[in-house]
């Protein structure tokens, strides 16, 4: 009889242990990770702010954060901290003109959290680091690059600490006073839809921006063009989907198939910045991979819905 | 016998307020009401044309701000539409060519200070000035300027976003001009002189800055008119929702969601206070973003309530999803139905501080901590709302796989292939 309720119990609550391992696995240490590699890139760039010098930890500093930079849920949501990370796409080059601003007058605020989240965060560094234009190397470049790493390790700092409060509310939904969180479906619908936003990122955004459309293809629109980065950023991205959903939902083959058929493809398509989209040939595997990666989505839909038992809830991205 | 076809005949002839809502009655009313706001927009633009000819014939200081008053006016029935954009294609598919946001206002009339730096060799473009432009590395005839030219051609040229030729913001950059004021007080400041023919026109080019504004208020016309008829009794749009009236209920919940959450919290409001940029502000050049977000505000609530209050006080109202959630949970329905009222309070908050002199681009400075207390106050409740409109969809057993209607789902071996 004993055992009996004790293997009704272990049959009531497998889907909570799916939830604490996607966080305690990937989330948890993704954002500690996260504020690790800032923590040093900001701690060399104290020492010596030489651009060159500090390539190797901004980059040490962007793969950590596409293990979590898809979660559009939680404390990145506040204060605006996941957009000054990552301020991408500026198709108007705010960022850039924002910095420029600084770097001309030499007047670099000392409350710099306070600056346009476009001018801030890893791709503010990137302009730095990789400067494309004369103005970022201004003298006055050399504090705006302490500024901009000291301001990332902070903002990494804040969420390595505040995620894991947020991750105990979400193994305790309905809990007294829980507002965002009432059952336990309504946790996995946030992460379902996370998941599903981040998949559509690399489609529609990392992949499709510079794709454009084949009489107008828009290489210069890749993500991360000065750094190299564009295609390592898909690659990364989608390891880092495929690992919440195989934490999440261990039993969804389909979907870890077909996500590994996509990081297979980005990992063997040798062109790093996507410039290989204006050629027919080249286009091609770039196309394929897209498809590929809307294949996972597709099959996302189809398996994780009725595995999780939820649908996906609304995202940041419902915007035009 | 006889009694029961009594009784038949009362259920069919008298309206008995006592009977439940049904989902039919719900999107037949939602529908009504789409017709009715896309009605008072084109009725509200009709007025606008004529205080623009009335402009064009006789430039003052007196026409231009009679036409920028009825612009202002057509402001709110429009915005109270746009809680009918993402769940429902026939809207989605259409709405920018009326309302896109954010523009290069550089391709369309001078402009101080803009250079180009981003993705669009548009953006100081300037077709009032040029008559002959290159777009794509085509040359453009833009001798004429004609409703099929800004629609047609101008319209996102070269597949840029910003690059916006026609609708209400457009037609707003011509009435009022850059607004050079920064986060500082001022809204543009056009003068009427930039549409005198002959020595005395300002800005150069008057012209075709005429032409432009009639060519561009005429299309507005014209879209909105197959709006109203989109709505209308034989329309597409209509049918869309009462034909399946379950796909119905999907398209108000997740015009209410998207709009509430991705649309005016994210992209509208709080990216806006983000970059601290002025021009984020979603009417920019009239200074009218509070008004703007406000009635995006009631639309949404309006759309829950089932009711509208249109521009002659009159009121359309009917069976409404909020009767059909309170049957299913009578708690989230007053949740939400308080969430909506104190989104609204939110929103009318701003423009009560925009009406007494603290516009919404002074708000965005840097550093401005009761303007950001007043902004993420409206994106709070937003947010939070949000969260009910999604139990709302769970409660009416719209979740998931209704939602999504993904091909995928219904036919799941696509995908395995």
């Amino acid at each position: 009889m004993r055992l009996m309720l004790g293997f009704c119990f272990a049959l009531a609550t497998p889907a909570a242990a799916d939830v604490a391992d996607a966080l305690n696995t990937v989330i948890l240490p993704g954002y500690a990770g996260f504020a690790t590699a800032t923590a040093a890139l900001d701690q060399a760039a104290q020492a010596d702010c030489a651009p060159e010098g500090l390539q190797d930890e901004w980059n040490a500093a962007f793969d950590a954060w596409m293990r979590v930079g898809f979660l559009r849920l939680g404390p990145g949501e506040g204060e605006g901290r996941n957009l000054a990370i990552a301020f991408w796409p500026d198709p108007k080059g705010l960022g850039a003109k924002a910095q420029a601003g600084m770097l001309k007058s030499g007047e670099i605020p000392a409350e710099f959290g306070e600056v346009s989240v476009a001018a801030r965060g890893l791709f503010g560094l990137e302009r730095l680091l990789y400067p494309q234009d004369a103005i970022f190397k201004a003298e006055a470049a050399c504090r705006l690059i302490r500024a901009t790493t000291a301001d990332l390790a902070r903002m990494a700092a804040e969420l390595s600490a505040e995620w894991p409060p947020y991750a105990a509310r979400m193994q305790a939904p309905g809990a007294v006073g829980e507002t965002e969180f009432l059952t336990e479906a309504e946790v996995k619908r946030a992460l379902l839809t996370a998941l599903v936003t981040g998949v559509e990122f690399q489609k529609d955004s990392r992949l499709g921006r510079p794709l454009g459309d084949f009489d107008r293809p828009r290489p210069e629109r890749a993500e991360a063009r000065a750094s190299g980065r564009s295609a390592r950023n898909v690659d990364l991205s989608l390891r880092a989907l495929r690992d919440l959903t195989a934490a999440l939902a261990p039993e969804a083959a389909v979907t870890l198939a077909a996500l590994d058929k996509a990081i297979a493809t980005a990992e063997g398509l040798d062109d790093p910045v996507f410039a290989g989209v204006a050629e027919p040939g080249s286009r091609l595997k770039v196309e394929i991979l897209q498809q590929q990666v809307t294949a996972a989505k597709d099959a996302m839909m189809a398996e994780l819905v009725p595995a999780l038992g939820v649908g996906t809830g609304f995202n940041a991205a419902d915007g035009d | 016998m006889k009694r029961l076809t009594a009784a038949l005949l009362i259920t069919t002839l008298m309206p008995l307020p006592l009977l439940a809502a049904t989902p039919e009655g719900v999107v037949a009313n939602y529908a009504n009401i789409a017709e009715a706001k896309f009605q008072d927009s084109l009725t509200t633009a009709q007025a606008l044309k004529v205080a623009v000819d009335a402009l064009v014939a006789n430039p003052s200081d007196e026409t231009l701000q009679a036409a920028r008053t009825a612009w202002l006016a057509a402001r709110v029935p429009y915005q109270q539409t746009e809680a009918y954009r993402f769940g429902n294609a026939a809207v989605d598919d259409w709405e920018g060519k009326v309302n896109a946001w954010p523009l290069d206002e550089g391709l369309i009339d001078y402009v101080e200070g803009a250079e180009v730096g981003g993705e669009n060799p548009l953006a100081t473009a300037n077709v009032i000035a040029n008559p002959k432009l290159t777009i794509a590395g085509a040359e453009v005839d833009a001798s004429a300027i004609t409703p099929e030219l800004l629609g047609g051609t101008l319209q996102e040229a070269d597949g840029i976003e910003s690059n916006v030729a026609t609708g209400y913001h457009a037609i707003e950059f011509l009435l009022w001009g850059q607004d050079l004021n920064g986060t500082g007080p001022g809204a543009g400041a056009r003068p009427a002189s930039d549409f005198v023919q002959g020595d005395a026109c300002t800005g150069g080019n008057c012209d075709r800055r005429v032409a432009y504004l009639v060519a561009a208020t005429d299309l507005l016309i014209t879209d909105l008119e197959e709006m109203v008829a989109a709505w209308g009794a034989d329309g597409v749009a209509r049918a869309a929702v009462t034909t399946d009236p379950k796909a119905g209920l999907t398209a108000m919940l997740t015009g209410m969601g998207s709009l509430s959450y991705g649309e005016l919290a994210g992209e509208r409001i709080k990216l806006g206070l983000m970059l601290n940029d002025p021009e984020e502000e979603h009417d920019c050049f009239s200074d009218n973003t509070h008004n703007s977000h406000y009635y995006d505000g009631v639309g949404i609530q309006g759309v829950y309530l089932g009711s509208y209050t249109r521009i002659d006080g009159s009121v359309v109202s009917g069976e409404s999803l909020a009767e059909l959630v309170a049957a299913k949970d009578a708690a989230l329905d007053t949740q939400l139905k308080a969430e909506l009222d104190a989104s609204v309070a939110a929103l009318g908050a701003i423009k009560t501080a925009a009406e007494e002199g603290f516009a919404y681009d002074q708000m965005l400075a840097t550093g401005d901590a009761k303007g950001e207390a007043l902004i993420m106050g409206a994106v709070d409740a937003l947010v939070t709302q949000t969260k009910s409109i999604e139990r709302a969809v769970v409660a009416l057993e719209l979740d998931a796989i209704a939602v999504e209607g993904s091909d995928s789902l219904d036919n799941p071996n696509a995908v395995f292939q």
